[in-house]
């Protein structure tokens, strides 16, 4: 039963454990238990890999020296 | 001359300070405008007025937060009222509480090594930019500051003005639609 508890806290917590500081004691408690739970960490890896796409699909765009002639002409640059 | 050094003297009416400030953030701002509206026209109309709110709100600016979360929430705002007036429809999101423990339920499959699922595949292009595309603007912008600019959930919660407990519950749920969207197109091309 305590298992199930820790493992359900831990499904929740992944999200927040993702790009936070890994020492933080929360996150050791999550880095623990993903490492003895498969279930755990084939969710965090497809999160991860879900966001990875997302950042390659949306990465920065240079700004196009027009919009940024035109910005300057609007703010009398 | 520092970012606070610029934005004093900006406020005098240096206007080679103002300069250095647009540069520094102009195409953050084109960015940002870009991931939340999905439209080129939209995202300069957004760069434009955000500068020109910050032109004429400068005295207002009290230095409380840093000028970064202040361009940023000005950009944001003007972003989502423009994407309010789309009248798009949005995916919907369970409201239950108890989201996440439906996730205890689950069974998992690993897809994150599927050479596949990457960015040149045309298909999961275009899916995951529809996917996107259905986030509301509550989802959306969490996962756009949090997740594509990177920030850190302390910043995304001031630009946004809510707590940091809301943005993570907002980003979990963005977070696993966009995984769900990845994990049925995984599913179907395995059974097909």
């Amino acid at each position: 039963m305590k298992k199930n508890i820790k493992h359900e806290k831990i499904l929740q917590q992944i999200c927040d454990f993702m790009g936070e500081d890994l020492d933080a004691p929360a996150c050791k408690e999550v880095a623990e238990h993903i490492e003895k739970c498969p279930s755990c960490k084939i969710y965090l890896d497809t999160v991860k890999k879900t966001v990875i796409l997302c950042r390659k699909l949306e990465e920065n765009k240079k700004l196009p020296k027009d919009v940024n002639q035109r910005l300057c002409k609007i703010l009398n640059l | 001359m520092t970012e606070s050094e610029l934005v004093v003297a900006a406020k005098k009416g240096d206007r080679h300070a103002l300069g250095q400030l647009v540069s520094k953030y102009n195409e953050r701002i084109y960015n940002l405008a870009l991931r939340i509206l999905r439209n080129k026209e939209d995202a300069e109309d957004i760069l434009q007025e955000a500068f020109l709110t910050v032109i004429e709100k400068l005295d207002t600016f009290d230095g409380r937060s840093s000028f970064f979360t202040w361009i940023y929430r000005i950009a944001t705002n003007a972003s989502l009222m423009k994407l309010r007036k789309k009248k798009l429809v949005f995916a919907e999101f369970p409201e239950n509480p108890d989201f996440e423990k439906s996730l205890e339920n689950m069974a998992f499959v690993d897809w994150s090594q599927d050479p596949s699922l990457n960015i040149h595949n045309e298909e999961v292009k275009k899916m995951l930019g529809q996917a996107i595309n259905q986030l509301s603007e509550t989802y959306r912008t969490v996962f756009i500051l949090r997740d594509l600019e990177q920030l850190s959930i302390k910043e995304t919660s001031k630009i946004l003005e809510i707590s940091e407990e809301n943005v993570k519950i907002r980003l979990r749920r963005a977070r696993f639609f966009l995984r769900d969207v990845l994990s049925k197109y995984f599913s179907e091309r395995i059974v097909s």
